[in-house]
């Protein structure tokens, strides 16, 4: 049987004074008392607030937090996505469905003629962007998952995720060279 | 018979088997793409290149027979490297087209680049072009930047359908697969082109990028468009039948299946009936089945049994077929049979055969004869005499031109009683006094005797659709309200009863090992 290992915490004896509690609590009023009163200062640099003034200041999130999807675009605004379902098959949440259809161009041939997210069913593992081999889908833009009201407002479609795409610096195929 | 050890394993072979052959039965994948089983051996690829003690040069595997004696390696140093060469070549102007080619996921190219070969790209230079996406036949779509030129397809059309139309055209880098002036792949087979081709130069233009291949399962099933039987792999994704393609039988279809047959999986998916009905109102299967005991056993009162006829489907399986007989002779009493089933069509002297139906010779095997049923036109002429008044008729399709059907559908209001027993909606399902839905082959499992009375099993790939039984459940729960129940618990059960032999011996006694394709 493994041993169960033991710390002795030295507790601190309490005395009279301590033991009375009120001068405590007066102590500890006074501490409260400043810093509200710190926290008002106008100057704002003087205060010593943790509290952000969420939404009216935005979060900057670091470099790499994934946040709400994009479809990126090609250079002519169309998009980079040619739904090779890689991105719905690795999905663990199963959320990306995508239709496949026959491109006019048949240089692209292949576009994804559906492509919605369940955001809420998603559980931002991030797999979906790493699985795509066109650099079609990104959580890079800094945005988070935002609350619903209601179900619906949770798919994303192609035309909503591409509105917050953008241009990619990889080559594509199909891409006039 | 020769001995020959290949990577140190020593196995006896047959005299003038090839290297890839003996390979294979000691257990060694040898690559290869020009090579086919079923078809002649151009040895062109390279990419079965093997070390032979002895010879100087690498040796082509699918071509070179084994000699007694011979040391065969095809793992070494010199192979390794060839193999990565010819890879290499193939892929400096390969388009790597994956995340849009339909083949992703069983493309030779694909597999044999993460086995044998998996490193970067040393090409720089631009790659060359060629046509995409055109179509080389009403089926099939080619793209010229994936070919690799092994020629299985134009070998396909020389040795198999003997039609000819393909060819290469151009030299070197220009090379391409076209049909010859005038002509298109558009032979009954085309879509086998397809299969064989190792990469996804040729693709079915009816799967074309309707489901990654990687999502699909497969259940081994046998095709119902004609007589022929053809095994097949079914493969289907969310309960939906996504293709069919043939699966190796040399009893039955060797390596091939027909287009049309590929195609009849659409019919699994239209106009289903999906609940069973009494006059329109959709009714549960408790209460429907009561509905049908109390109504045959009036009308058994009322005309006599003799009066009530079976029309018999021979798009139905051995055992909906054996329970057919059974609910007729022990619950109905009567031996009135008619024959149902598709119209006959074209044939040739391949796989197609003109009986559109898959399980004739089933309808033999279960009734014994081939007389058991009368025709379906003497049908249409004893509602007329009277002499039927009760139809119990499995499946909607009719063998009869198109005016007997309509006189049948119209002589269909004359009947005391008509009790519809189809996979699909139609005339006749609005006719009937009562509908009920049965499942396709894809949703029930069973066994199909084809032309040469090959007997053989299909599996359940998926749930059927709506509240559809196979035809033997509806047969088993009827006898029950009838007051007469069958004791079967299990289809096997069934099987027992119904051939002798049991049909799994011939249906799943197909090939010899396994067939290197
Ligand atoms: S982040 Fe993960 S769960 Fe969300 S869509 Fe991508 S793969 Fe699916
Ligand atoms: S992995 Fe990329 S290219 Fe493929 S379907 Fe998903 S987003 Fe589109
Ligand atoms: S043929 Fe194979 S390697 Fe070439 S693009 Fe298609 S899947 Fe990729
Ligand atoms: S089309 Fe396919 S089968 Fe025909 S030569 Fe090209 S790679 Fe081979
Ligand atoms: S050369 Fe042997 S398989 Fe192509």
């Amino acid at each position: 049987m493994a041993l169960v290992e033991t710390r002795p915490v030295n507790r601190i004896k309490q005395n009279l004074w301590d033991k009375s509690y009120i001068p405590e609590i007066v102590r500890g009023l006074a501490i409260t008392t400043r810093h509200f009163f710190r926290n008002m200062n106008p100057d704002k640099s003087q205060r010593s607030t943790f509290t952000r003034e969420y939404p009216e200041v935005p979060t900057v999130y670091p470099e790499r937090y994934r946040g709400l999807h994009r479809l990126m675009l090609r250079a002519d605004g169309q998009v980079r996505c040619v739904a090779c379902m890689c991105c719905s098959t690795i999905c663990p949440a199963d959320c990306i469905h995508i239709e496949a259809a026959e491109h006019d161009d048949p240089a692209i041939e292949k576009y994804p003629r559906v492509f919605v997210i369940d955001e809420l069913r998603c559980i931002v593992c991030g797999l979906c962007v790493e699985a795509c081999p066109c650099d079609a889908i990104r959580m890079d833009g800094g945005v988070h998952i935002p609350p619903y009201t209601e179900r619906g407002a949770a798919f994303f479609d192609r035309d909503l995720l591409m509105e917050r795409g953008g241009l990619s610096l990889a080559v594509q195929g199909g891409e006039s060279k | 018979m020769p001995k020959v050890t290949v990577n140190g394993t020593e196995i006896e072979v047959d005299k003038g088997t090839t290297i890839l052959r003996a390979a294979a039965e000691a257990g060694f994948e040898v690559p290869h793409f020009c090579y086919h089983p079923a078809l002649s051996i151009p040895a062109n690829c390279r990419m079965c290149l093997v070390e032979v003690e002895g010879a100087w040069k690498l040796q082509p595997a699918c071509y070179s027979q084994v000699t007694d004696g011979m040391v065969i390696n095809t793992k070494s140093e010199r192979v390794v490297k060839a193999q990565k060469a010819v890879l290499e070549f193939i892929l400096v102007n390969h388009p790597v087209d994956c995340p849009i080619c339909d083949q992703a996921g069983e493309c030779k190219l694909q597999d044999y680049y993460v086995a044998y070969d998996s490193q970067e790209s040393r090409l720089r230079a631009e790659k060359v072009h060629k046509v995409k996406v055109f179509p080389i036949g009403p089926e099939v779509l080619y793209d010229g930047e994936r070919c690799i030129l092994c020629t299985r397809c134009v070998r396909f059309c020389e040795e198999i359908t003997a039609t000819n139309e393909l060819t290469i055209v151009q030299r070197g880098d220009r090379a391409e697969i076209r049909a010859f002036p005038g002509r298109e792949l558009d032979n009954k087979y085309s879509v086998c082109t397809a299969d064989i081709c190792p990469v996804g130069a040729l693709t079915a233009r009816d799967f074309r990028f309707k489901c990654r291949v990687w999502l699909l399962n497969s259940t081994d099933s046998v095709c119902t468009g004609c007589s022929n039987g053809c095994n097949i792999h079914l493969e289907h994704f969310r309960n939906e039948i996504q293709r069919y393609r043939p699966r190796f039988n040399p009893a039955v279809n060797d390596y091939w299946m027909c287009d049309a047959g590929r195609l009849t999986y659409k019919e699994v998916h239209t106009d289903r009936l999906l609940h069973p009905t009494n006059n329109g109102a959709e009714l549960n299967w408790h209460a429907v089945c009561e509905t049908v005991a109390d109504k045959l056993k009036r009308a058994i009162d009322e005309v006599g049994s003799d009066k009530i006829a079976l029309v018999l489907s021979p798009q139905a399986s051995c055992e909906d077929l054996h329970l057919a007989r059974k609910f007729a002779s022990d619950v109905i009493k009567t031996s009135r049979f008619y024959m149902g089933g598709k119209r006959d069509g074209d044939s040739d002297d391949f796989l197609i055969k003109a009986d559109k139906n898959p399980n004739r010779r089933g309808i033999e095997a279960v009734f014994g004869s081939t007389t058991a049923a009368l025709p379906f036109s003497q049908l249409v002429d004893d509602i007329e005499a009277g002499t039927v008044q009760v139809v119990y008729m499995m499946d909607q399709y009719m063998p009869v031109d198109a005016a007997t059907a309509a006189r049948f559908v119209e002589r269909l209001d004359k009947l005391k009683l008509f009790v519809f027993q189809a996979q699909h909606q139609g005339a006749l399902a609005q006719k009937a006094h009562i509908a009920l839905p049965v499942c396709s082959h894809a949703e029930s499992e069973g066994t199909f005797v084809n032309f040469e009375g090959i007997a053989q099993g299909f599996e359940r790939a998926f749930a059927a659709h709506g509240e559809s039984l196979p035809h033997w459940q509806i047969f088993m729960r009827l006898a029950q309200a009838m007051g007469k129940p069958f004791s079967y618990t299990f289809i096997q059960q069934i099987r027992k009863e119904m051939f002798a032999p049991r049909p799994d011996s011939v249906a799943s006694g197909t090939a010899e090992g396994v067939p290197v394709e």
